[in-house]
């Protein structure tokens, strides 16, 4: 009797082992049989997420193509149309994590801002700059860059109240001069740090 | 009190009129536990030489006092095997005789059958349990690149920017997309031209 109910466990469990392994071989049968549909049935290695990929190429292709673009229209005088030219780089669309991006983005911020002192347009160019500092993520010299063109800025700030020749803007004038020499220095600060940064990776 | 040794056995063998020692009652109670173990047909799996041979001799015993009975099949057959052997015709069959081999593999059988059945199934449970962990231990392993060939920070490549050269962005965003494209080019060789 004994024997009988041994015999008829070991059979229950041979049982459930050819249910289980037909599970299993059948999940791995199933998983092959999808590889196989694949149109590319190789074997690859992921690509690491911070791999140089065709989607950067292209952004900074773009981006190369709208500041020649912008170039061109600057040597015809046409400041409105490279002002144009320069905002879609802003709109372009990298990588998600890209430290490419916010380096072209605030370089194409440095320019827009210098073409809008240009027209002008000052209070436009000072929130271009200011955009471009509060949105990145790090310092670079391209921030520096920024904080320069944030200076220039307040230069002519100052210039354009001296030139009004109102003595009670006087001291508005000299209020925007100490805030460019600020620009400057925050700028000067940045590039020093990351200078000493890279002198002391290499 | 005189002792007697036997021809095969160094052991004492006690006179007849000797009173048992308590370990010579503990083994005769432990022994007659057995016996009544086989006389039901639970007979312990594993017993010593010795209780093993007296067991066989009271079993001997036993049936020669006609205690035992044969299965009502078995008695058939050897009488009818009997009844040829007296009229002349074919030789009596032992088929129902099970060899000691035979029967030992009988015992151990179910056992053997419910281990193996045992083992694939752990394995079996083993292979759907580390199965989902291989596509995680796969993404855990990180490839490193070269620097050329990773997305960084273009402050290295540029430099600090002159106060003079602050709109010259078109010159720089030349320099960054060359200096990116043989890195692209680098890597897509590193994998074999593909994209």
């Amino acid at each position: 009797m004994k024997h009988v109910i041994v015999l008829g466990l070991g059979l229950g469990g041979l049982f459930a082992a050819i249910v289980i392994s037909g599970v299993v071989l059948g999940g791995a049968a199933g998983c092959s049989s999808e590889r196989d549909a694949a149109p590319a049935p190789t074997t690859r290695t992921a690509e690491p997420t911070d791999a140089i990929d065709q989607d950067l190429m292209i952004a900074l292709g773009q981006a190369k193509n709208f500041h020649h673009k912008a170039k061109v229209y600057m040597t015809d005088g046409n400041l409105t149309a490279a002002t144009a030219a320069v905002r879609q780089i802003l709109s372009l669309g990298f990588p998600k994590g890209a430290p490419e991006a916010d380096d072209v983005r605030n370089d194409a911020r440095a320019l827009l801002a210098k073409l809008l002192i240009g027209q002008g347009q000052l209070d436009e160019a000072s929130r271009t700059v200011d955009e471009g500092i509060a949105q990145s993520q790090r310092a670079s010299f391209f921030v520096a860059n920024l904080h320069t063109v944030q200076g220039e800025i307040h230069e002519a700030r100052a210039a354009a109240l001296d030139t009004a020749g109102d003595p009670t803007k006087a001291a508005a004038a000299r209020d925007e001069r100490k805030q460019a020499i600020e620009a400057y220095d925050r700028s000067i600060q940045i590039n020093e740090g990351l200078q000493k940064t890279l002198m002391e990776e290499r | 009190m005189a002792t007697r040794y036997t021809d095969d056995d160094d052991s004492p063998v006690p006179e007849p009129e000797t009173e048992p020692s308590p370990a010579e009652l503990a083994h005769a109670r432990r022994f007659a536990e057995v016996v009544d173990k086989t006389l039901l047909g639970r007979i312990p799996p594993a017993m010593s030489a010795d209780d093993r041979a007296l067991l066989e001799v009271a079993t001997v015993i036993r049936a020669t006092h006609g205690s035992v009975e044969l299965a009502p099949g078995t008695r058939r057959s050897i009488v009818e095997d009997a009844l040829r052997q007296a009229v002349g015709a074919a030789p009596p069959s032992y088929s129902v005789v099970v060899p000691i081999e035979r029967s030992r593999s009988r015992r151990w059988a179910p056992w053997l059958v419910a281990g193996t059945s045992s083992a694939v199934a752990a394995a079996a449970i083993a292979m759907l349990w580390l199965r989902p962990l291989a596509p995680a231990a796969q993404s855990a392993r990180r490839v490193e690149l070269p620097e050329d060939q990773r997305s960084r920070p273009a402050d290295a490549l540029i430099g600090p920017i002159a106060r003079d050269h602050a709109g010259d962005a078109s010159a720089r965003i030349d320099t960054i997309f060359a200096d990116r494209l043989d890195g692209f080019r680098a890597r897509r060789m590193a994998r074999g031209g593909k994209p």
